[in-house]
């Protein structure tokens, strides 16, 4: 989970300050009360730094708003369009399709189909693996390979249960 | 070298045409090991039957090893099957009331070639299939994984240069399919055979070095593993 793109993805519905912001994320996330708003606008600032989002104005109460920039469109949209390796733990699909959910991203499809790509490439390598690990002898590790392919399965029959139902 | 180039397969059942296959182009390396996957009637185990000469395309071309099929009589393409092609199905087609040894032999006597050094070749297929002491037992006393372990056999005593598999491991458990795999991947590296295996299932997909997914008659999707990714990848695994 990242919190730089779940402020873009909200950013990129509407300007909005740093509070609203942190009840919106942890609607996207399903998690309540679990980031802590320093988080908030520490990637915020960061965020402004690298001209992805910027300042604008305050509201009645004083609070700042704050707004996306082109460039920070296009960085949220570079990033839901990057498939997710198995092995990384910075990110996780579910949350990036959630957040183009969140911005209605016309390109899911693509999105779907590169994820699609991505987890046909993890099982050959992972079934590779499989195989030297048994000749190895390593049980335990065999094991654990056939849960992560199985978790990959689980992840491609999802893809193919959204696309079904994007289809009817 | 496997070529297909602009594939096409209509079905025609009385006023009813259905469009199976719609202009694929694939090109399969030699040795190369490649999963066909799908849902149901995108046309997987149509390409399988074009590609075993067991059909032929409504248009397009198909050449395996330089030879083209469609220029091919009926007899010609039987042939160039029994020379070139071994099958492997999911209820493994095996002749029930047959002995291990003579279903294996059964390609040999089709094409009168069974020799005694054919007999040697039966009796090391036996055993690289790991049913050395099964060879005068009738098949339908054999397990399902066994009787795959046949069908396999026979598919490779005519040496052929290519494999084809439809869903081999569909009726098998995962224990029993991962065998199964294991076999056919072991053949494939020893001696270089070009396999394609239609299967539904991304677990056998896995042991392939490319998978392709069919929809609606065209290829969607492909992947290939590339070994200077799978060293990134096991690095990361084992970190």
């Amino acid at each position: 989970m990242s919190v730089k793109y779940g402020i873009l993805t909200l950013l990129y519905r509407q300007k909005n300050h740093g509070y609203e912001l942190k009840l919106e994320l942890e609607s996207l996330l399903g998690i309540k009360g679990k980031i802590n708003p320093g988080q908030i606008y520490t990637t915020l600032d960061r965020l402004i730094r690298d001209q992805f989002v910027l300042a604008a104005g305050t509201d009645d109460q004083d609070r700042k708003f704050y707004e996306i920039t082109t460039e920070g469109k296009k960085e949220l949209e570079i990033w839901l369009l990057e498939p997710v390796p198995y092995h990384s733990a910075k990110d996780d699909f579910h949350f990036k399709w959630s957040c183009s959910r969140t911005i209605g991203f016309e390109q899911e499809q693509k999105m779907l189909d590169q994820q699609k790509a991505m987890i046909m490439k993890d099982v050959m390598d992972l079934t590779k693996l499989k195989t030297e690990i048994l000749l190895q002898g390593d049980e335990s590790k065999y094991l654990l390979i056939n849960g992560s392919l199985l978790r990959l399965e689980a992840d491609l029959n999802w893809i193919h249960q959204v696309e079904n139902r994007n289809r009817s | 070298m496997i070529k297909v180039r602009g594939l096409n397969k209509e079905f025609i059942q009385g006023q009813e045409r259905t469009h199976v296959l719609k202009g694929v182009d694939l090109t399969v390396e030699e040795g190369e090991f490649v999963a066909v996957m799908g849902p149901s009637g995108s046309g997987k185990s149509t390409l399988l039957q074009l590609l075993g000469g067991l059909d032929i395309p409504t248009e397009g071309d198909i050449v395996i090893n330089q030879n083209k099929l469609s220029i091919m009589s009926e007899k010609e393409r039987t042939i160039f099957r029994r020379k070139y092609i071994g099958f492997i199905f999911q209820n493994y087609q095996l002749l029930p009331t047959l002995t291990v040894e003579e279903n294996i032999a059964f390609p040999l006597h089709a094409d009168g070639s069974l020799t005694k050094e054919k007999n040697q070749t039966i009796l090391k297929l036996l055993d690289s299939v790991g049913l050395k002491d099964f060879g005068q037992k009738r098949v339908n006393l054999l397990s399902g994984g066994q009787q795959q372990r046949v069908a396999i056999a026979r598919a490779l005593v005519n040496s052929p240069s290519v494999l084809l598999a439809d869903e081999p491991t569909g009726n098998l458990d995962r224990n029993r399919a991962e065998e199964i795999l294991g076999l056919i991947s072991r053949f494939n590296r020893e001696k270089n055979q070009t396999i394609i295996m239609v299967t539904h299932d991304i677990f056998a997909a896995g042991f392939a070095d490319r998978i392709i997914l069919f929809k609606d008659g065209v290829i969607d999707q492909e992947a290939s593993r590339k070994d200077e990714d799978y060293a990134k990848y096991l690095a990361n695994f084992m970190a």
